[in-house]
Parts: structure tokens; sequence; C-alpha cells
């Protein structure tokens, strides 16, 4: 069985994929403890089944609310085959900044460029090889409203699961400078198996960098604490 | 240790790696994406309405058409009410042979709940015209506006949301600062909602307004609410740099501006009814109930208030204490009546109007004799930011959960009330009033 999450900017059509994917049949629940509503469906796609998690629709994925918690703990902890991260055609600009950081997280990223057919009737050409290329990560266009591209994504999902350990992963620079504090504090949370067991080490050191409360409440307990804390008067 | 990270590295970090993966986007956008987006009819209303130096004057001009609006169609609609009652009043002092029932109806009733009901035409028609505001979409792009400004005067930028919902009424207002990710943002938005000027205020700016400032009361009535937003900001600026617990920058959020539309006039007078249904229900309950304290104790005792031909209501317990608190306020120009009627408002703003018209001031003539132009302006922007109202009290305190931040909000809005009231009768009495 293939696990897939599907997550997305609010209104980019994410219900509608999620529908189309699994015929509508979904099991709804609560996220544990929480009070956010939780979708879970299933689609098979030549004898292979997968199975679909709705995450909440965020534009980031910082640990400033609930939503965005959810999203990216599943994805960190329950680390799904697939993630498929839905982005809106017409309005890419804002959508990237959710898939860079999908990208940061090390998810297995599947780009469902939605409302293609929107993009196109406001003048847009989006040349979605160069997009893939650049990313590193497949792109396929979808109209969702009227199904479009729907085969096309499931094969999409199925093949990228099953190369899912030949990915490339891609690194956002952040500057010369930054870049270098991220590697020395990647270097230092390495030695800590009990947290790269989990986490991306490079993540880990960007959101330690921001500040990021929850991730600091992780590192915390981590014996390479101190040893950050030292570097970072240097800034 | 996580706080002594946090205090190494400040917001200013975030900040700069969000804008470094805004510069990796805008990178990529210009090698996969050809064509550039033709504009809408929303984009180019955009393009006027959230344009950097129109935007401001465009939502003044609209606020202020929305309450010539508001005055200009309601007015004789309200001037149908109060004649309806004038004359109710008459003749129940006539018909009821029990002079103590006939008192209670004719002053009480008539003359207090009366002078309330009749800004239900004003109340409702604001409320139509920003529903209508609300529906095209615009409302949002007028939070986005204000928004700009308070974010660069370092305010949380989700603050609007709740300070335009604290115009109809600051319950809400203050409940949708749950959306608020930051508590501290959170709590500092609770502490300046009250002074958005809510409807239980229209009838007092109305009222007064009306009265005393002859062909400025629409002018006097816009600027409370002008007065409300810039004290807003002006004091969470404040709290910020004074209090240590809101140190820091406010985060930065996405503000989603919805498609503009016509409005329907069906979902334009739900969204009225649903809103006005409130104060109709108000006054059948809290409003009822004070003008029924207010007037017993303006009545009684009855001996003392009613030995001369026409009742001598300083003589009463509402005379009594309007004397003993009226030193506070000699220096703003309000007189005892002024004063206890600010004193029962604390428990609804509307029940200052009450208060009035239970204590024979119903008419533009008699508060003429109370108020000149300038104590009139004081006395209305008392009524705007001295402590919010009880129910707004409650709120504070359950969402804050501290009594301290529910003290701090009454003591601050009275403090500053104060100030203002003083400040505007100090200028007018330089400008020679």
């Amino acid at each position: 069985m293939i696990k897939v999450a599907l997550i997305g900017n609010p209104n980019v059509g994410k219900s509608l994929i999620f529908n189309n994917l699994t015929g509508g049949k979904a099991h709804v629940g609560n996220w544990p403890g929480k009070t956010v509503e939780k979708k879970v469906g299933k689609c098979v796609y030549k004898g292979v089944e997968i199975e679909i998690v709705d995450l909440p629709g965020t534009y980031s994925l910082t640990a400033n609310s609930i939503d965005e918690l959810i999203a990216r703990d599943y994805i960190v902890k329950e680390k799904p085959d697939v993630v498929v991260d839905i982005v809106d055609a017409s309005n890419l600009e804002r959508n990237l900044y959710l898939t860079l950081q999908l990208l940061e997280l090390e998810a297995n990223v599947v780009i469902a460029l939605n409302k293609f057919d929107v993009a196109e009737d406001l003048g847009y050409e989006i040349n979605v090889s160069e997009l893939s290329k650049l990313l590193g990560v497949p792109v396929v266009p979808t109209v969702a409203t009227t199904q479009g591209g729907m085969e096309k994504l499931k094969e999409t999902v199925a093949r990228a699961a099953k190369e899912k350990s030949r990915r490339r992963i891609i690194e956002i620079s952040y500057g010369k400078k930054i870049d270098e504090l991220i590697a020395k504090i990647e270097r230092i949370l390495q030695k800590d198996e009990n947290l790269t067991k989990i986490y991306p080490a490079r993540w880990l050191a960007i959101k330690v960098l921001e500040a990021d409360d929850e991730v600091l409440k992780i590192i915390e307990k981590s014996p390479c604490v101190q040893e950050i804390v030292n570097l970072l008067p240097e800034m | 240790m996580s706080e002594k990270i946090k205090e190494l590295l400040g917001e200013e970090a975030e900040v700069l790696l969000a804008e470094k993966r805004y510069e990796v986007i805008s990178r990529i956008l210009p090698k996969v994406l050809k064509g550039k987006k033709p504009l809408t009819r929303s984009d180019l209303l955009d393009k006027a309405f959230l344009n950097k130096y129109l935007g401001i004057p465009v939502f003044l001009a609209l606020w202020w058409a929305l309450f010539r609006f508001t005055f200009d169609v309601s007015a004789p609609l309200s001037d149908l009410i109060d004649m309806v009652f004038g004359r109710l009043g008459e003749i129940a002092s006539i018909s009821i042979q029990n002079e103590q029932l006939a008192s209670f109806v004719a002053d009480g009733l008539i003359g207090g709940l009366g002078s309330v009901l009749v800004f239900i035409p004003p109340i409702f028609f604001l409320f139509f015209g920003l529903a209508i505001l609300e529906d095209s979409g615009y409302l949002a792009r007028a939070a986005f506006v204000v928004d700009r400004v308070m974010y660069k005067l370092g305010l949380h930028g989700k603050s609007f949301i709740p300070m335009l919902l604290g115009f109809g009424c600051n319950i809400p207002g203050i409940m949708a600062t749950r959306t608020i990710d930051k508590e501290e943002d959170r709590i500092l938005t609770i502490l300046v909602n009250p002074l958005m000027s809510c409807s239980a205020r229209l009838p007092v700016y109305v009222f007064i307004g009306g009265a005393v400032l002859g062909g400025y009361a629409a002018a006097g009535v816009y600027s409370m609410y002008i007065l409300g937003i810039v004290l807003a900001v002006l004091m969470a600026l404040l709290f910020r740099r004074i209090i240590p617990y809101f140190k820091g920058k406010p985060s930065a959020f996405i503000l989603e501006l919805p498609m503009y539309a016509m409005p329907t006039l069906r979902s334009t007078l739900a969204h009225m009814w649903e809103r006005g249904v409130l104060f109709l229900k108000k006054a059948g309950t809290i409003i009822l109930l004070a003008t029924v304290v207010i007037w017993a104790l303006s009545a009684y005792p009855w001996g003392a208030v009613h030995s001369g031909d026409e009742p001598l209501i300083e003589a009463s317990y509402v005379g009594f204490l309007g004397h003993a608190i009226e030193p506070i306020f000699r220096p703003l120009g309000f007189d005892w009546r002024a004063t206890v009627a600010l004193f029962f408002g604390f428990v609804a703003k509307e029940i200052v109007v009450d208060t009035f018209g239970v204590l024979g001031l119903g008419g533009a003539e008699e508060l003429q004799q109370v108020f000149n132009p300038v104590t009139g302006l004081a006395f209305m922007a008392f009524t705007l930011i001295y402590i919010p109202c009880l129910a707004t009290i409650g709120v504070i305190y359950r969402e804050t959960n501290s009594w301290k931040w529910t003290i701090f909000t009454v003591v601050y809005g009275v403090v500053l009330a104060y100030f203002v009231a003083f400040l505007i009768v100090g200028i007018g009495g330089m400008l020679g009033y």
C-alpha cells in the first residue's frame, strides 16, 4: 500500500482533488487530540492500493498555528511515501512558498499544478518540464473541476513511491553566510542520532535559526543544545 | 536554553529566511512562467482601492458616505418615531390616574426607553450600509489598507479584522482575536478593541450631536469613529513601547482578499437584520431594566421630588448621586445630569441616552441647556472612550483570563477618556467657547 498525503494552500481545489481520487468516499475523524477534521480515503491504481490523507490547507509550515503543525508533524513523523502538493497554477508565486518548505522537510513531493485551465485563460504559459527540473520533483498539470489529469497524477504518484529512495534532494540556498551557519548547526545535530532518526538535520538547523517554538522544544532535550547556543553569538 | 536561543536570534532571522525563500521563488518564476496576467475588473478596482496613496483617502471617503447615508435616510423615520412617542407620553400622563404609574409610563418607559428606540432607524441603516461594504468585498480591502499602516506602526496584521467587527459590537470583535497566533499580539488587540466605536455608541453621538452640533452633527459623529481608530492605533503603539510584556515585533500574515461581487438585496437585508435584532433584544431586556431602575431613582423620594408643580429631579436619589460625583467632571463642563448618564452608561452605552430621556432631557432644546457644542463633543468623546460596557468587560475577562488586564482596560479607558475630553474642552476654550 502506498501512503499519500495531500497538502496545499487554502482554496487551491484540494478537497476536489481528494474527492476525484477517492471517489468521494472518505473516513472522517479528528486529528488525535485536536478539533481539526481529518479525512482519509483510498484508491487503487493498477492493482496497488493508495491511501490518501487530506492535510489541513496551509500557506506555510511554521509552528504558529495548529493546522500548520498538524501538517508538518504528519509529514515528519508518519513519513508518507508521497506528498502531493497542490499548487494553484494561476498563483504560482504564493503557492511555491509552501512547496519550498516541503522540499526542506525532505518530503517525496509530487506537484499537482491545479487550475491549469484558469492559468491559461488568464494568459499564463507555464513551462511544466522546466519547473519540474528546477524543483527536482514531478509536476502534473491538473484541472480538478473536470477531473483533468487525475489518471496521470495517480500514475506519477505510484512511480514516485517506487523510486522514493532514488530521489534527488535539492537544497535551497539562503545565501553564503546563512548556508554556512546552517551547515554548522546541521553538523552538530547529526551527532544526536535520536534526532536525525526522525527529523532531517538540515531542516532542524533551519528551524533553529527561525527560533521555531516546537523545534526548540525538541532540541532542548538533546545533549548538543549547548554547542548550538555557543555557536549563535557569532552572528 | 530555548529561551536563550530565542533571545540571541530575535525575530529577524525568521523574517530573513522567509525573504530568502521568496528570492528563490522570484528566480524560478521567470524561467517557467510566460505571459502576463490580464487585468480583471477586480484587479482594476484593487489598483484604486489598494493604492498606496489613495487607499486611506478612499477608505475615509467611503466611511463618510456610509455615515451621511445612515443619517440622511434615517432622520425622517427617527423624527416620526419621536413624534409618536411624544404623543404617547402626553396621552399617558393625562389618561393614567395613578400619579406614580403615570410618571413611570410617561417619564420612564416613553421618555427613557422611547428615546433609545428612536435610534432603530440609524442603527439598521448603518448595518445595511456595512453589509453592502462587506458583501461587495470592500471591507476586506479596508482591513488590508488600514492594516498596512498598522503593520508599519508595529501592530499585528490580523488585528484589523477584530477591529472592523468592533464597529458592530466589541464582543464579537474581541472573540475574533482568537485567530491571532501570538498571545501578546492577541491581548494587545483585545485591550484596544473597545476603542472601536460600536453601534451602541451611535445613539449617544446622534442624540447629543444632533442637539448641539447643528449642521456639523454628521461630521461630529464621523469624527468619533475616526477618533476611535486613531486612539486604538496610538494606544497599541504606546502599550508596545512601555509595557515589557508586549515588546517585540508582530508576526506577518497572509490576508486573502475575496473577489468583488455585487451585493444582493437579500443577503444585505439578512446581514442587517442579524445584527440589528440584537439591538432590539438589548432594548427589551437590559435597557428596559435600567429604565426601571433609573426612573425609580429619579422619581423617589416621591414627596421631595413631586412637591411643586414641576417634578424636582435634583431632590431625588439620582440628584444626590449626580451631585456627589459631579465635582470630578466639573473641569470637563459636564453637569450633574451628564455625570449621572455616564454613571449608568457603563452598563450599556445606550443607557446614556435612556438616562437623559428619563431626566426629561430628551429634546434638543433641553439638551442645549446642558451642553454647548464643545462640551457636547467632549461628552461624545468621553462616551466613546470610557469603560467598555458591562458585557464587554465580561468578555475581556473571559478571553484574557486575567483580572489584571481586565482592570487595566477599564482604568486606562477612564483615564484616556478624561484626558481627551479635557483636551477638547481646553482647545474649545481657547477658540472662545
